[in-house]
């Protein structure tokens, strides 16, 4: 009796999806390919989702996109991976979660023989020669580069003499580590220019907000803040409300999300840099369809990146040549 | 064999029945679900789950709750870590991380027993103090990278079965006979039973509450060290929900969250139900957001049909 029942749930739920999926795979022998991603809440990763959707269409590929539900854990991704390589897709495309923690990942689908597309984050260098595991190729923003944007930009917007405050990423993230490089790499030829507080608030909004409000009773003196991606850049913005400092405290985000593009159209932050992962996602696809033909692709894939202000805000609105 | 011993065997085969029907559905819709490597595979993802769900198990079956063991196996992933990274020994390093786990479980269980806590506010608070305390000890950064010997807890294999599933096998067969062999295992499910009347005829009920919490603990730092071997690196911010997953095993596999009732096999089968489905559903290449809602079916599901059948039993 309970048998049946327990089997009944099961089987039930899982049928009813079997049958939702049946649709698809029979139908095409296109070679499989599988994007897995971070997350899939994020506007950044469906944009990418989208891109590479769009991409795999075109070229013939059938893509399968995979997250884990929260962007922090390396080892459900780590899971995921393997549960991929069991089914012999064709090529792996992987937004790793951990610098280092995909590591052993990459591993097994290397010795599976299944060639592997990095993108968005780049897998730790000295651990992934530790463990000898090969990548074809790296598709991503220069997060370097991009934060030498902001950072020039803080130069300017702030005549080179400014109290800054940072909002940091994740620790041990390469993307918020190598932005953050960028812009400490912009600022030093300006001496005027001091960071007076540097804090983690880990990608997220209301972190933002607390730990910039935070900073703010400590130093009241902050004219301007660089936060090392877009959420916790508009946390701080509402932080700033709060205090009743907005547009007197220069804020510059990275992203351009559309909340951060927004933000920066009203004057309540005064940059952003834009990534592209839709393009991200076209690229990587792109790459994979190459590699299965057998060929060669260029190992490190940089997508543009581009700054954005009011003043660039303005051209599309006025109907510019953009796509 | 007595009625409740029939009814407890029954109760067994049904999960084993469901997890058994799973895996035929599973081979009839994808060819790469049935084969060797794929079941070592699941096996050893399961593993880590497992673990931590054995001290649930005991927990629960005592009549408590323990919230803090995802933070537990952070926080004994990093202290294990740098011990390593410090130069100590591999059995000097993984000693220190089980016992930061078991340590934290003494806490919470003496918050329980002695301070007269709620298990739920005890360990709810324990949570966020482990966690705190791994973030605050790596400055919020990753411990990684450590030779093959400590790795080989999680790559190593013996005659093909990978290292993690023994482990959990021998996890397993101990805390089995722990509880049907030992006065300990049977005060566990007398306290989980009737709190008031185990006290009554003579239980030590705060010292075997203390201990099942300590357990707890302590598996939750030998799950730290295999997640820590097998991702090369301990995360502070590792573990987050595994709580969660651990109370889910434990329940799937018929254990009454009001204590007193229940098995480890049966939270071994509810670990492997998880496991398998999410394999399952990757494998089938199943969107991510339809594999939560799939998941919170099935746990819903099984406890809903116990409940049903014990109303049933009832009347």
């Amino acid at each position: 009796m309970r048998f049946r029942c327990r089997t009944a749930v099961g089987l039930a739920a899982l049928l009813a999806l079997g049958a939702c999926q049946r649709g698809a795979p029979p139908a095409t022998a296109k070679p499989r390919v599988a994007l897995v991603l971070k997350t899939l809440n994020s506007p950044f990763f469906i944009d990418m989702q989208k891109g590479a959707t769009a991409a795999a269409e075109k070229q013939g590929l059938d893509l399968v996109v995979q997250a884990a539900e929260r962007e922090v854990d390396v080892d459900k991704q780590m899971q995921i991976i393997e549960n991929l390589v069991q089914t012999g897709v064709k090529a792996l495309l992987v937004t790793p979660s951990g610098s280092r923690e995909v590591v052993p990942a990459i591993a097994k689908a290397n010795a599976a023989g299944i060639p592997v597309v990095i993108l968005d984050t780049k897998v730790d260098p000295a651990a992934a020669a530790e463990a000898g595991i090969k990548t074809v190729t790296f598709v991503g923003s220069d997060n370097l580069e991009g934060g030498r944007l902001a950072g020039q930009q803080m130069v300017q917007v702030t005549g080179g003499r400014a109290k800054v405050a940072v909002l940091e990423g994740i620790p041990g993230h390469e993307t918020g580590d190598s932005r953050l490089k960028g812009f400490k790499e912009a600022i030093a030829k300006s001496p005027g220019i001091a960071i007076v507080a540097s804090q983690p608030a880990n990608w997220e909004r209301d972190l933002g907000f607390n730990v910039f409000q935070n900073m703010l009773q400590a130093h009241p003196e902050i004219d301007a803040v660089f936060a090392c991606n877009d959420m916790m850049a508009l946390g701080a913005v509402e932080a700033i409300a709060v205090a009743g400092k907005l547009g007197r405290i220069k804020v510059i985000g990275f992203d351009a999300v559309d909340d951060a593009r927004k933000a920066i159209a009203s004057g309540a932050m005064v940059a952003s840099v834009a990534q592209f992962p839709g393009e991200m996602g076209r690229v990587a696809v792109e790459s994979a369809a190459r590699i299965l033909k057998n060929e060669t692709v260029p190992d490190d894939q940089r997508v543009r990146i581009e700054l954005v202000t009011a003043a660039t805000l303005a051209p599309p609105a006025a109907g510019a040549a953009r796509p | 064999m007595s009625l409740a011993s029939l009814k407890r065997q029954g109760r067994e085969l049904g999960t084993l029945g469901g997890l058994l029907a799973l895996g035929l559905l599973l081979t009839a819709l994808t060819p790469h679900f049935l084969t060797v490597s794929n079941l070592l595979n699941v096996m050893e993802q399961t593993s880590i789950n497992a673990v931590i769900a054995v001290g649930m198990t005991f927990v629960i079956l005592s009549g408590g709750i323990d919230l803090s063991v995802g933070s537990l196996v952070a926080l004994s992933g990093v202290v294990m870590a740098s011990a390593l990274h410090a130069g100590a020994p591999i059995p000097v390093a993984l000693l220190a991380g089980l016992l930061t786990g078991a340590f934290c479980g003494l806490v919470n269980g003496s918050l329980v027993t002695l301070g007269r806590l709620p298990p739920f506010i005890a360990t709810l608070g324990m949570m966020s103090v482990a966690r705190g305390a791994a973030l605050l000890f790596t400055d919020g950064r990753p411990v990684s990278g450590f030779d093959a010997s400590f790795r080989s807890l999680a790559t190593g294999r013996v005659l093909l079965v990978p290292v993690p599933v023994l482990i959990t096998l021998a996890v397993y067969a101990v805390a089995h006979l722990v509880l049907t062999r030992t006065r300990f295992g049977r005060y566990v499910y007398a306290i989980g039973g009737n709190e008031e009347a185990s006290r009554l005829s003579g239980v030590p009920v705060r010292f075997h509450k203390t201990m099942v919490y300590a357990l707890s603990g302590l598996v939750s730092g030998l799950a730290a060290a295999v997640l820590t071997a097998r991702l090369n690196s301990a995360q502070p911010i590792a573990g987050m929900m595994y709580e969660l997953d651990a109370i889910a095993a434990t329940v799937i596999g018929g254990t009454s969250l009001l204590g007193g009732q229940g098995r480890v096999s049966g939270t071994l089968i509810g670990a492997l139900i998880m496991g398998v489905l999410r394999n399952g559903l990757n494998l089938l290449g199943i969107s991510s957001f339809l594999q939560q809602v799939v998941i919170g079916l099935v746990i819903v599901g099984a406890v809903l049909f116990d409940s049903l059948l014990k109303t049933g039993e009832r009347r």
